[in-house]
């Protein structure tokens, strides 16, 4: 808000209030003179109603129109378009409605199973099951997710492939037909199927998986007559062999590493296909180089199985340099607030290579300071070192073995100052209830050093 | 006055003594201490090293060291020996908690049910995720203060077990 050139408030802070009131933000866009809605990676973002709403209010929805989301939207009809498509998608069933159901279909395709909101991706209300008796309390927690992520309760199921890595697709489309692909990312690092850490390129993808995987989105995307900005998931297992997983009909939390390694600006291309120009270039002048790594920094800590935690923001200090971006909503006095994502802030770091692309980013994470709320940093920092990693053999297992016990290594001068600024830190929320002792001898001391 | 303090699994003492002097393991230590933000970081030099401390949060207390992520607790000598009394007394009676705010939207057991370890116990919603609270440990479920639909507070007790 406080970069917007102008602001209205949408409503109340509860989502369905004020984020998913549709009317309420066309309402506001007429009043406002825009011509068109851009619905971020958010909410109404991957909403075929809101399209629609918007499309008959007269004003440009930029992304793809609502029938061609509302045939992606449905994954399972999704997973047809691809077979149709000669896209290879993972064994699975039409949704379901019932446990009982469930568990037969997942009898037949064999243990461990996904479940999966029919009406909606990107994750949410999505659950593994690992055999039949944890079946019914994820079949509970995964119909209560999708009914208030999507508006309603049918999942499918889909055979899990292990050691499985999640490449996605970046792909742009035109009004005419023009359809190009951008690169892919690497998007393995997930805890509850949400991305902690992505990367471009994938350092398991060589040339010719590349090309079939950008060949096999701009097929989908031409059966679905697709427009805009949007990116085709896949699954690659250790054999190479890649299964259609579902279409994200909007941009991406991650859309900045295919930028940093493009140089295209995804957000401004958009705006110009919605505004009915063509493509500027053709898939020939699409040129990758350098690789970009993107940290999710959450407000979920990680040493308590990434709980997600709320609070009051105290201080922010954002990593800076070359080869270095942040997009961010952080600022001192915020409130990490319960009602969204807990997404805080995006790190990105850019590099010739991969290698110096892990560099800056372990300079930039430990640069960073968030203080007010637990947040994802810890794990970050400590998965740039990792040997998974840094040598670009993990998978969507990388969390689950990531250890979260390891305590870390402290020189004895960092032992002796944070014990130190332990104490101070005490002393310090003590006084703010009691009355402060103005002369204590340490606070005179800090002071006059800061005088010298 | 005097501290025991743990940073993850190690214990230093520590004490602030009169002139901004103060020892770790009975050690003086030549620090300058300064205050970067006030009760929040530290910027503070020993030996020719420089580090830097920022609170991540108060309660529980996590610091960052130097990009380092550390739980610690700091406890004064009054408490100290005010804890050395109390401690060892276990009521068997273990509490859930929601850790943090949200809607509850089910409850999976009532009054008396036995449960096992890690059983699901409730299911929060916050953040837009459904949580699966789970059983800390073993026992019959005692009491249930909190009901399916209803938003709670982070903290707020939502079960008691009583270990058996």
């Amino acid at each position: 808000m406080r970069a917007a050139d102008a602001a209205y408030a949408i409503g109340p802070a509860a989502p369905r209030e004020s984020y998913l009131n549709a009317a309420r933000i066309i309402e506001v866009a007429r009043r406002s003179g825009a011509t068109a809605i851009h619905p971020g990676y958010g909410f109404l973002s991957e909403n075929a109603d809101f399209a629609q709403a918007v499309a008959e209010a007269g004003l440009v929805f930029v992304g793809p129109p609502a029938a061609v989301q509302r045939l992606l939207g449905e994954k399972t009809a999704a997973r047809r378009l691809a077979r149709v498509a000669e896209v290879p998608v993972a064994e699975g069933t039409e949704p379901l409605t019932d446990v009982a159901a469930a568990r037969v279909a997942a009898a037949n395709i064999g243990y461990p199973v996904l479940l999966k909101p029919a009406g909606g991706g990107g994750g949410k209300g999505m659950r593994m099951v690992r055999k039949e008796d944890e079946l019914e309390t994820a079949w509970r927690a995964a119909t209560g997710e999708a009914t208030t992520a999507f508006g309603q309760p049918a999942l499918y199921i889909e055979r899990a492939i292990w050691n499985a890595r999640h490449i996605e697709m970046q792909i742009l489309a035109d009004n005419t037909g023009n359809v190009v692909w951008l690169g892919e990312r690497d998007c393995s690092v997930q805890r509850r199927h949400q991305k902690l850490i992505e990367e471009t390129p994938g350092p398991s993808v060589g040339d010719g998986l590349r090309e079939e995987l950008g060949a096999a989105a701009v097929r989908i995307a031409r059966a679905a007559k697709y427009e805009n900005a949007g990116t085709v998931e896949f699954l690659v297992g250790g054999d190479q062999h890649f299964y259609f997983l579902e279409v994200n009909t909007r941009l991406q939390v991650e859309h900045p590493i295919t930028e940093m390694v493009t140089g295209l600006d995804l957000v401004a291309l958009q705006l110009r296909i919605a505004g009915g120009e063509p493509l500027p270039f053709a898939q020939a002048d699409v040129v990758r180089s350098g690789a970009a790594i993107e940290c999710r920094i959450t407000a979920e800590d990680p040493r308590a199985g990434f709980l997600p935690a709320s609070g009051v923001i105290a201080l922010v200090r954002e990593p800076a340099g070359p080869g270095v971006r942040v997009d961010s909503a952080l600022y001192a006095g915020m409130t990490v607030p319960t009602e969204y994502d807990p997404l805080l802030a995006k790190v990105i770091a850019y590099g010739r290579d991969r290698i110096e692309a892990i560099a800056r980013m372990r300079r930039a994470l430990e640069e960073m300071r968030v203080s007010g709320v637990p947040t994802s940093l810890a794990f970050h920092r400590s998965a740039l070192f990792h040997q998974d990693f840094v040598t670009g053999r993990y998978d969507t297992g990388f969390i689950e073995h990531w250890d979260a016990r390891i305590a870390p290594e402290l020189s004895a001068g960092a032992t002796s100052a944070a014990a130190l600024a332990a104490v101070l830190a005490t002393r310090a929320r003590g006084e703010r209830h009691t009355l402060p002792p103005a002369d204590a001898p340490w606070a005179r001391a800090a002071r006059e050093d800061a005088l010298r | 006055m005097r501290y025991e303090v743990t940073l993850d699994d190690r214990r230093v003492r520590v004490e602030l003594g009169d002139h901004g002097r103060f020892t770790v393991d009975d050690r003086a230590v030549a620090a300058s201490v300064r205050e970067t933000v006030r009760g929040r970081q530290w910027s503070i030099t020993l030996a020719g090293e420089s580090h830097e401390i920022t609170v991540v949060t108060h309660d529980p207390l996590r610091l960052d060291v130097d990009g380092n992520d550390v739980r610690a607790t700091v406890i004064d000598e009054r408490a100290l020996r005010a804890n050395r009394g109390a401690a060892g007394t276990r009521t068997g009676r273990i509490e859930l908690r929601a850790p943090m705010p949200g809607l509850l939207k089910a409850v999976h057991v009532k009054e008396g049910d036995h449960v096992v370890a890690d059983a699901p116990l409730a299911t929060l919603e916050a953040m837009k995720m459904e949580n699966e609270l789970l059983a800390p440990s073993a026992g019959r479920i005692a009491k249930v203060r909190a009901t399916a639909g209803a938003k709670v507070e982070a903290g707020a007790v939502l079960i008691v077990i009583a270990s058996e």
